[in-house]
């Protein structure tokens, strides 16, 4: 015991006592960081803030003014997410096994750090008032504080002897999500809010005592918490199987379009449409598809085969600009690239059955989503879009990403091309766009593109806004994987040629996936950026995550009054910004970590 | 020979198809461009709304919060403002950045527990926060202060509203620019001097006191500027004169045929280097496609470029460069800009010395007699001229106007019996005296009679929320990455250079001066530049807190005047030569870094 | 019948002239081995053989096809010829495995069993059967450079081209390499060896080449060219090697 505390002593003494500058620099610090805390925590608890302000809208912070009848969508997009999530921590699980007495050193400290912070609150704090004047307020009762600081002891007390036991109890790294997901869903049935009631002379009121979380909250995250403990579970059992583990990755890509095409959007699906529509186009797709791979191996079919991929080139290309349906449109682009692949797949029977499989679903997810997806919405949201709050904000960044990135490969593959014209063409597209901040290219969107559309077409600001994010971020992540297309050494493009692959063979099998595996931590980087970028909308007036903190709230005097409360929110949408992108990046360290890209 | 054919069809030529491909994509791309912009033709035929340039000459009907005009004469003027409050923050908040980034940076690799870890603590918040959060909440913040009104009127040492900041300064007299770049000469010349002394310690051997040299001359050359010295920088402003009435006589035109001439002239001098190192005796003359291509390359932007130059668009460049008042109410030309030099820079600076509230909430003015005239000698307190004071309680009230500095009077921008508003013009004075820079602390004051309430011109310092908010924001938005480049540019440099250095017996503060820190700084030097860049960009969100800068001031024009387009292009043109010019600074400092390592 | 043939073939970088107008024929079965010092236009001229480079004047035939701007005479000479570099250019991303298979089933559309099973019979020629599944990172240099071999061979050459292919390699490692490469020789393969290993040279190659300077110095049989070499440059170029 002595020993231990002449460790620490020691310990503390070499870190922040080594010299005299250095223990300035502590004092100073510790001084600085002190009054931070309790500047801010003076700032968090005066009377003037009204937290109830945020607590109030959580509704309209997630979905706006999605209507309530539907929320059954909402429920079902955020479980499948994590039903999604459960199954892939299950498939993923990893073998890492961490010890009891790691964790209750952690909660040790954690908790030690409570009761100094506890001990060091102001009690009272000043502001000025709107008068000019001074105002000092208790913000911290010698009471409240006990009350907090008794109970905080004995829990450190409590994990310090449970961490000197040196029980040897360890458990599985990733079963512990289980635990973390446990504690806020037991959490919400324990837990009650402040909230606010109207009386009868419509006046604010908060009753008292504290309410309960409302059923409607506490009943759909428990079937979620028991769904993904199901599918975490099925995950653990498929955990061998490669190809699950495939079509998981696949699903986890398709799952935002499910949820923006069907579940969120409430599709009103013409069945006339779809007999005389998307399922024709879809037989004849599916014939083709069966065709070419039963026909590859027949001796004239080879022999025509280049000029058939010829005119399907053509027809794809033309296609885009003559009015057939969306449907077949894209039909013919996979098309293409599939009779692209399938000589070099279809050699064996097995391949040739997967390949037909593939074909299927790939069809059938692809009309599903398109029809969807192009269907007017049974949603009817007076005077804004469907899609606002968090929920306009995951949009944006999801669909962001999406089109952004492969535009950036093409653009990366484009400046790095060994054709002149073609790499002055990119270049320039790629440093006129970054040169140019994200908020004009957002005017740009708003105010400017619907000029250079054909007459008659017009498009939602959302999909403008995604548009120009297309070449925005593209224009940033081409400038992420150009640098690992720099570092592939001069030697692969040789080696690829010597064995006589084609260019795009060549790009697509050996320089492509080195290249985007060296910078995947770029690449999430550029991605968080377009996260946050993304409340640029705001100041186009798209009603995202940060304009309900911003401007809604501020603004609402009917029922309750909540002008003048914009910090408290402001403060709310950093929070919940800052766990998102913290997450996000601590997440794709460890990726990073386990792929040694760190280490090189 | 089997497989080969008597002469190559072109479909199997490696070479036709590179350029076949190329040409098609460049075809496939112009006629996708060409087809948007019959669109926007079309359309605008449509909204009848005529794109064009001439609403940057018309009065837009706007005033700007802050800035170098706030009542806007035309579009350009407009636009100007905005690009210089755009300035304002961007090259205060590269310095401001730079000295946090490199800070923290170097706190987050201390070995002191406590600043490391709130160092890194500070990153953390900071970086993963959209930086307009950022931004909205100091606007809020300051926002949540009482309004001006609720204070008396008076003096501040700190005073901060709901209307901003405001605090003691130096302000800048008529002196200050003299006196600044006074300073900025004589840091050069004691500069020059320690190389020079070090120098001749390299060749002889002998100790030249290099430092105490340069630092002696400095302190000499600086005593000596207090006294009046620094006026000897007037010869600038001398030349300038000289300059601007040269380019006065200059047609537009000449313009046009020098950048036409000299890019042909450095396209020529580029091809033909080209083609002779081709036609040396080792080459032997031989050209392959890319080579063709690079001609041909040179040729068309030459032409382009020459073109341009004697279409509109040159006409208009020219038009700048000449200060061709007709087209735009702009002070944009060259000869306005050495104009601008002569009168800040002269041996006594001239100034337009504006119309002073001589009693609390007058408006007007009107001159009744004039006391002074050109060429006579005033002193600051001197009475200049009676006139009635109007907006005051009492009408036409009689007052005295006293003289604001000391110096020779120029000219009288005023008839006597015409009334004009505070703050015009209406002598110009040649100031002889006074103190480069002042001190001075804030006063909250009336504005008119009205019951509203300013902080007074000239009195300390005094900053918008606007500007406070993006400044703040930006600033330590970039220094937060800046840090990161810092540290990853300190961690670059080996341990072993720091052990070698800690052989050699320095300590720790020594060895980052001397040894690790010029080393990661040739590390640190293009990411760092990509940050300034950033930052530049990042003032455009000024327009978030209604800060009057370019992106801001373009959208006031285009919802007065409708014409997004041009204003569009506007942007795009000043963000790509923000971009252009701070990446080519970025770029010389590279490559002289890299000099200095051979 | 010679399977190359190359006449006055002559290349520039930009304004130096890297290779002077060689002229040499190669026979089915031989094994030639070129030398000299570096910079001389060895390694640029095999490399102009399967197009890696591009020669500007001159003319080179492999087995019958001319080296043009022919599209398909590039892929018919592409998948004839072979080639191994002095640094591996193995590819990292996949496993020796698949590196060996990936031109079969690509550029060959072969299926993907019976590539597999090829694979494994040339990784087992080459003494490296039990690597298959490693991937290129985990393997020695000696290792890595018989699964460049292997998946050059992969692809069915009538010619291999090696490149140095043991000048990246630590002493102890060459040896294996090489034993490999005398048991291709042997095999009756066509090859040409870029190479500084005069034992190799004067062990098995049909004749020796020297180049410097882009030019062709001298060509003789092994041991006339070790014994008696008949210019002053070849004297000189061996004194300092040997």
């Amino acid at each position: 015991m002595v020993d231990t505390i002449k460790k620490n002593i020691k310990a503390v003494q070499e870190n922040l006592f080594s010299s005299v500058g250095s223990s300035i620099l502590t004092i100073v610090t510790s001084y600085l960081v002190l009054n931070f805390f309790r500047g801010m925590f003076g700032f968090v608890m005066t009377s003037d803030k009204d937290w109830l302000s945020v607590l109030n809208n959580m509704q309209l912070y997630m979905v706006q003014a999605y209507p309530e009848d539907d929320f059954i969508r909402v429920w079902l997009s955020v479980g499948l997410t994590f039903v999604f999530a459960g199954l892939s921590i299950g498939l993923w699980r990893s073998e890492d096994r961490s010890n009891v007495s790691v964790m209750f050193d952690r909660l040790f400290k954690a908790g030690l750090g409570l009761l100094f912070f506890t001990i060091v609150a102001p009690t009272y704090t000043s502001y000025m008032g709107n008068d000019g004047f001074v105002i000092t307020e208790e913000v911290f009762s010698s009471s409240s504080r006990l009350r907090i600081l008794i109970p905080t002891l004995v829990i450190t007390v409590g994990f310090f002897i449970l961490k000197n036991l040196k029980i040897n109890f360890s458990y599985n790294n990733s079963d512990a999500v289980f635990f973390y997901l446990f504690i806020p869903v037991a959490l919400i049935w324990v837990v009650k809010l402040p909230t606010i009631q109207l009386d009868q002379n419509r006046e604010r009121i908060i009753p008292d005592p504290l309410m309960p979380i409302a059923n409607s909250t506490k009943i759909p995250w428990t079937i979620i918490f028991v769904s993904f403990l199901v599918s975490y579970f099925i995950g653990m059992y498929l955990k061998d199987k490669k190809r699950v583990k495939n079509v998981m990755s696949i699903s986890w890509f398709l799952l935002p379009l499910l949820i923006f095409s069907w579940i969120f959007k409430k599709p009103q699906i013409d069945m006339g449409e779809v007999l005389t529509g998307d399922i024709p186009i879809f037989v004849i797709f599916f014939a083709l598809g069966l065709a070419t791979v039963l026909l590859i191996n027949n001796p004239i079919f080879k022999k025509y085969f280049s000029l058939y991929l010829g005119v399907l080139a053509v027809l794809t290309i033309g296609g885009l600009f003559i009015g057939i349906p969306m449907l077949g449109k894209v039909c013919l682009l996979l098309l293409s690239l599939f009779t692209v692949v399938v000589p070099a797949v279809s050699t064996s029977k097995e391949g040739k059955r997967s390949l037909i499989i593939i074909w299927f679903v790939a069809l059938v997810t692809l009309t599903f989503l398109l029809r969807g997806g192009a269907s007017e919405t049974g949603i009817v949201v007076p005077g804004s879009s469907i899609f606002g709050g968090f929920s306009l904000t995951w949009l944006l960044a999801i669909f962001g990403t999406y089109v952004s990135f492969p535009l950036g490969v093409l653009l990366a593959l484009g400046r790095n091309s060994k054709l002149p014209i073609v790499r002055i063409v990119c270049t320039g597209i790629i440093e006129l766009v970054r040169s140019v901040p994200y908020i004009t290219w957002l005017f740009f969107a708003s105010v400017t593109l619907a000029v250079f559309l054909p007459a008659g077409v017009e498009f939602n600001l959302i999909i403008r806004v995604l548009m120009v994010t297309a070449f925005f971020s593209g224009a940033y992540f081409a400038e992420n994987i150009r640098g690992g297309l720099q570092s592939i050494p001069k030697g692969q493009y040789e080696a690829a040629d010597a064995i006589g692959m084609s260019p795009f063979q060549k790009t697509g099998l050996i320089i492509l996936p080195q290249a985007l595996r060296a910078v995947i931590p770029t690449l999430v980087s550029s991605a968080i950026t377009a996260f946050k970028d993304s409340s640029l909308v705001t100041i186009i007036g798209l009603f995202d995550f940060l304009t309900i903190g911003k401007t809604v709230i501020d603004n609402q005097s009917i029922p309750v009054n909540f002008v003048g409360h914009q910090r408290e929110n402001l403060i709310f949408v950093a929070i919940v910004y800052w766990i998102f992108t913290f997450t996000l990046s601590r997440r794709s360290m460890k990726v990073e970590k386990r792929l040694g890209l760190g280490e090189r | 020979m089997k497989n080969t054919l008597k002469y190559l069809v072109f479909f199997r030529n490696v070479v036709f198809l590179k350029w076949a491909f190329q040409i098609v994509f460049l075809l496939g791309l112009l006629s996708i461009i060409w087809n948007y912009i019959q669109n926007a033709v079309v359309n605008l035929e449509n909204t009848n709304i005529a794109m064009g340039w001439g609403w940057l000459g018309e009065t837009p009907g706007v005033s700007i919060a802050e800035g170098l005009y706030t009542l806007p004469n035309s579009g350009l003027q407009m636009i100007q403002t905005g690009m210089i409050n755009m300035f304002r923050i961007t090259i205060t908040g590269i310095f401001a950045a730079t000295i946090l980034g490199t800070f923290l940076g170097i706190a987050r690799l201390s070995k002191n527990y406590i600043v490391e870890k709130s160092s890194t603590g500070l990153l953390e918040v900071v970086r993963n926060v959209p930086l307009l959060v950022q931004i909205y909440f100091f606007q809020a913040l300051v926002l949540s202060f009482p309004r001006l009104e609720v204070f008396d009127v008076g003096d501040y040492f700190i005073h901060v509203s709901a209307k901003g900041l405001a605090f003691p300064w130096f302000n800048r007299g008529p002196n200050a620019f003299l006196m600044m770049v006074y300073l900025l000469a004589i840091f050069l010349i004691s500069n020059r001097i320690y190389k020079w002394r070090v120098e001749i310690l390299e060749r002889e051997g002998r100790e030249t006191r290099p430092f105490l040299w340069s630092i002696t001359s400095l302190v000499t050359l600086f005593i000596v500027g207090w006294y009046g010295g620094f006026r000897a920088v007037g010869i600038i402003g001398f030349i300038a004169g000289y300059i601007s009435t040269g380019l006065e006589l200059v047609p537009a035109i000449f313009y046009q045929a020098l950048i036409s001439g000299v890019t042909i002239l450095i396209g020529y001098r580029v091809t033909k280097k080209f083609i002779d190192s081709k036609k040396s005796e080792e080459a032997q003359g031989v050209f392959i496609d890319d080579d063709y291509f690079k001609i041909i390359l040179n040729i068309v932007v030459v032409l382009l470029v020459v073109v341009l130059m004697f279409s509109s668009f040159g006409a208009g460049l020219a038009g700048f460069l000449v200060g061709d008042e007709l087209t735009f109410k702009a002070d944009w030309g060259l000869p306005q800009f050495f104009n601008g030099v002569e009168n800040k820079l002269h041996w006594y600076p001239s100034i337009d010395v504006e119309l002073e509230a001589a009693i609390d909430g007058m408006k007007k003015g009107e001159i009744i007699n004039w006391l002074i005239e050109p060429g006579k000698k005033v002193t600051e307190g001197d009475v200049i001229a009676t006139a009635y004071a109007t907006g005051t309680k009492i009408d036409k009230q009689e007052i005295e106007l006293k003289a604001s500095h000391t110096g020779n009077v120029e000219s009288l921008l005023i008839e006597k019996g015409k009334s004009i508003k505070v703050g015009t013009p209406f002598y110009e004075l040649e100031v002889t005296d006074g103190a480069p820079f002042e001190y001075s602390t804030p006063k909250v004051q009336q504005i008119g009679t009205t019951k509203f309430k300013e902080y007074a011109d000239g009195h300390g310092k005094s900053i918008s929320v606007g500007y406070f908010a993006i400044w703040l924001g930006v600033v330590l938005y970039t220094a937060i990455f800046i840090s990161e480049v810092v540290r990853a540019g300190i961690m670059a440099v080996s341990k072993g250079q720091s052990e070698a250095g800690m052989s050699l017996g320095l300590r720790r503060g020594a060895l980052l001066r001397l040894i690790v820190l010029p080393q990661a700084i040739r590390v640190m030097l293009p990411p760092m530049g990509n940050q300034y860049l950033n930052l530049a960009k990042n003032t455009s969100l000024g327009i978030a807190v209604a800060y009057p800068e370019v992106v801001a001031v373009g959208q006031t024009l285009y919802n007065q005047e409708g014409q997004t387009l041009p204003v569009f292009l506007i942007w795009m043109m000043f963000y790509s030569s923000v971009s252009l010019t701070i990446s080519s600074i970025i770029n010389y400092y590279n490559r002289k870094m890299k000099i200095v390592e051979r | 019948m010679s399977i190359i043939q190359a006449k006055d073939v002559k290349k520039w970088f930009g304004d130096f002239q890297a290779l002077k107008g060689i002229s040499m024929e190669v026979a089915e079965g031989e094994v030639l081995v070129i030398c000299g010092p570096s910079g001389s236009g060895k390694s640029t001229f095999i490399r102009c053989i399967n197009r890696l480079e591009q020669h500007q004047e001159g003319q080179i035939v492999v087995d019958g096809t001319e080296l043009t701007n022919d599209l398909k005479n590039i892929e018919t000479i592409r998948s004839e010829v072979g080639m191994v570099f002095q640094s591996f250019n193995l590819f990292p991303h996949i496993t020796v495995l698949q590196n060996v298979t990936l031109a079969p089933i690509w550029v060959r559309k072969k299926s993907r069993s019976e590539s597999e099973e090829k694979a494994m019979e040339l990784l087992e020629r080459m003494g490296i059967p039990e690597q298959a599944n490693k991937y290129p990172g985990q393997l020695s240099g000696g290792q890595q450079q018989r699964v460049a071999i292997a998946r050059a061979l992969a692809m069915e050459p009538k010619i291999m081209l090696f490149d140095e292919p043991t000048s990246a390699l630590d002493p102890e490692m060459i040896k294996e390499v090489l034993d490999a490469m005398k048991v291709l020789a042997e095999d009756g393969m066509t090859m040409i060896v870029v190479t500084h290993e005069m034992g190799f040279a004067k062990e098995v190659a049909d004749r020796v080449m020297l180049f410097d300077d882009g030019q062709m110095v001298e060509e003789n049989t092994p041991e006339l060219f070790f014994d008696k070499p008949k210019h002053e440059r070849t004297k000189l170029f061996l004194s300092q090697i040997l």
